[in-house]
């Protein structure tokens, strides 16, 4: 309880301005992400999760300063990277890594994978020479891939092997944090559970933290140990990941869990759509930003925007959270395609 | 540090073990060999190359100095009626042995468009990329060339000569500035295609510096779309170039050079029309065969170019 935290995040909010041209300014702004703070301690990992278009992947994007946040202070490890110039940044990427969704697409595929495990090694000044040679090397067996593979370009393997790739190239550093932006989304089911074991397997060898962010609850239930639900840009509940999945207490925590998982992301949209529409980021509903569907919506909640309240470990953000609780305490059985992902992912486990 | 200890020896780095994944795309066949089972591009290139070859070995294939003036002027080429066999396609008003002239000719012209075509394309590709690459500076950059595009080579050319005087190096430079623009517009097209990947965020996430992220992530995916693009550009760039110095401005005479020869032998069109037909029949030679093999070159290397 008392481990310093490696990262803190506060009020990062980051706004993309839309419309106008040349000599126009800006008309509005999407709202992505807007005063979103938790913070991290070494070796653990928070999922964060929403629908599609809630602004994690412009979370994890603006907390790495891979976009430039609009507002906020991160702090990694005692630095703060919010107020780091440019060349301090590109040095200070050692420490924090980020593993992207397509596999397909976040590799040079002009470069060889030895080129792209060298690349931040040589960067960074991790090894150099002949040392750096075989530190590849060994990334590379330690992400279930072998030597003989350093030399071949990435469409040369399957979507499984260039997420080991992407692994490996985000551990060269050896870094304190890595984020993960849906990284196993894109995989097979069976390649999902390989993957999601070999993250946690190096989490227990290397005690990198992760941000893991992702819309699918029985890949985040598995590997998390926090998870953070967003909406709208904003973190709506917070809490550990035993808590979340037992007691939820936000409505629309309780909503996502409701929702049968869905294996494609494009399905996350449809789902929201029978529920009622999600409001556009652009121009936020007011007061609690959920209201228009939440099925214990009242007045106040239309004028005021409901502030975090702590519950034991868990922050909500609601206006009536009693009532919320009081309707989920049942523990009601998992959705039976749920209950089917989790043992796979567990039977994985068990071989592993 | 324990690394690979147990995870290394885990059985799954073969793609069998990766479930039921595409593994390494589809065998495609050699590139140059898709190509070349397309019997124009084939025909098309083995002709580009004989041109070339011909125009790089003029001095020692040429049977004449091409500015050497003879008594037999006029001569149709030594096949046709009138021919003699001393000049195989013939000799022009002045005498001068019109094959001599082709090699030297075509030398010229190719090394014009060459140059122009390498200058331009470096320039026009490089603004492009940079426009791609820094999303601040795209609009300005836009706004230029379409600035640029509003003036036509031959006016250019005109207003350099009318500057520098007449001679190769302004047609040159008016070839390179006319392809400026298009080739700015073409390589930002495809980089931003690029751009749009996540390997390029990949590579900032990394730590990669501005320079290198441009060299090693960008302009060496875009190089080949863009070298296609350029090998296209150069029939065009040809053909305007010819058309330059038809109007007298590119190279002075006694200089052979395709576009001014057939210019010289417009005076003898009626009588002697082989002067005049010749020369323009390898530039549009040259002219088809780069574009046939461009769109050949194209088709088979990236097809997303198709428009
Ligand atoms: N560069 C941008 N310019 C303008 N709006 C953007 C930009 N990037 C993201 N947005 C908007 O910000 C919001 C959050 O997007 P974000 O990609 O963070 O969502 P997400 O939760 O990761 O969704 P998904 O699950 O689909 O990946 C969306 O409404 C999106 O349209
Ligand atoms: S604050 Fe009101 S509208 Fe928002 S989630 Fe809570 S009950 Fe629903
Ligand atoms: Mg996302």
């Amino acid at each position: 309880m008392t481990t310093p935290p490696l990262l803190e995040v506060e009020k990062l909010t980051k706004h993309f301005p839309v419309g106008g041209g040349l000599f126009r300014g800006p008309k509005g702004a999407v709202q992505a992400v807007t005063d979103v703070s938790f913070s991290l301690k070494p070796g653990e990992t928070l999922a964060i999760v929403g629908e599609s278009g809630c602004g994690k992947s412009t979370t994890g994007r603006a907390l790495l300063r891979l976009l430039e946040p609009t507002s906020g202070r991160v702090v990694l490890n005692g630095e703060e990277i919010t107020g780091l110039a440019p060349s301090q940044l590109r040095a200070a990427r050692r420490h924090m890594q980020m593993i992207f969704q397509d596999p397909f697409g976040s590799l040079n595929p002009r470069m060889t994978v030895r080129e792209t495990l060298l690349e931040p090694v040589l960067l960074h000044e991790v090894a150099s020479g002949e040392r750096a040679t075989k530190w590849v090397e060994t990334l590379l067996t330690t992400v279930g891939l072998s030597a003989h593979h350093a030399d071949r370009y990435p469409h040369e393997f399957s979507g499984g092997q260039r997420q080991r790739i992407c692994i490996a190239r985000a551990l060269s550093t050896r870094p304190r944090l890595i984020v993960c932006d849906e990284a196993v989304s894109a995989l097979d089911v069976s390649v999902q559970a390989q993957i999601v074991n070999l993250l946690q397997d190096l989490q227990r060898e290397f005690g990198m933290a992760y941000v893991f962010i992702s819309h699918d609850l029985s890949v985040v239930r598995h590997i998390a140990d926090r998870v953070a639900v967003m909406y709208l840009g904003r973190i709506v509940e917070e809490a550990p990941v035993e808590e979340i999945f037992a007691r939820p207490r936000h409505p629309y925590t309780r909503m996502l869990l409701e929702a049968a998982p869905k294996p494609e992301p494009g399905q996350a949209r449809r789902e929201g759509a029978a529920q009622g529409d999600t409001p556009s980021a652009l121009k936020p509903p007011s007061g609690c930003a959920f209201h228009p569907r939440c099925p214990l919506a009242s007045e106040v909640c239309k004028t005021t925007r409901p502030g975090d309240t702590v519950i034991g470990a868990a922050r909500v953000a609601c206006h009536h959270i009693e009532a919320a609780t009081e309707r989920t305490s049942i523990e009601r059985p998992w959705p039976p395609a749920l209950a089917a992902r989790l043992k796979v992912l567990a039977e994985a486990r068990a071989r592993g | 540090m324990t690394m690979a200890t147990d995870t290394a020896d885990r059985p799954l780095a073969m793609p069998a073990n990766d479930g039921g994944e595409v593994a390494a795309p589809p065998p495609r066949a050699h590139w140059l060999r898709r190509l070349l089972r397309d019997k124009a591009a084939a025909a098309a290139i083995l002709l580009l190359a004989l041109i070339c070859l011909g125009a790089i070995l003029a001095p020692w294939l040429a049977p004449y100095d091409p500015a050497l003036n003879s008594r037999a002027v006029m001569k149709p080429p030594s096949f046709m009626k009138g021919g003699v066999p001393e000049h195989l396609l013939g000799t022009d008003g002045q005498g001068r042995d019109i094959l001599s002239r082709l090699l030297y000719g075509s030398r010229l012209t190719l090394l014009i468009g060459l140059v122009a075509v390498g200058l331009g394309g470096a320039v026009g590709s490089f603004i492009g990329l940079l426009s791609a690459f820094y999303a601040r500076l795209d609009p300005w950059v836009m706004r230029g060339i379409d600035i640029l595009l509003s003036f036509p080579a031959i006016l250019l050319g005109l207003a350099l000569v009318a500057v520098m005087g007449q001679g190769i190096v302004p047609v040159i430079i008016a070839l390179a500035v006319s392809s400026v623009p298009d080739c700015a517009r073409i390589a930002r097209g495809i980089a931003m295609g690029v751009m749009k990947q996540e390997f390029i965020e990949a590579g900032r996430a990394v730590g990669l510096s501005d320079v290198a992220l441009f060299r090693r992530y960008l302009l060496r995916n875009c190089i080949s779309s863009i070298m296609i693009f350029l090998s296209l550009r150069f029939g065009q760039i040809i053909l305007i170039g010819a058309t330059l110095s038809f109007l007298g401005l590119g190279a002075q005479p006694p200089a052979a050079e395709l576009g001014m020869m057939a210019a010289q032998g417009r005076e003898y069109l009626l009588f002697a029309p082989h002067i005049a037909v010749i020369p323009s029949v390898l530039i549009f030679l040259i002219v088809l065969t780069a574009n046939v093999a461009g769109d050949a070159l194209r088709d088979v290397l990236d097809p997303r170019l198709q428009t």
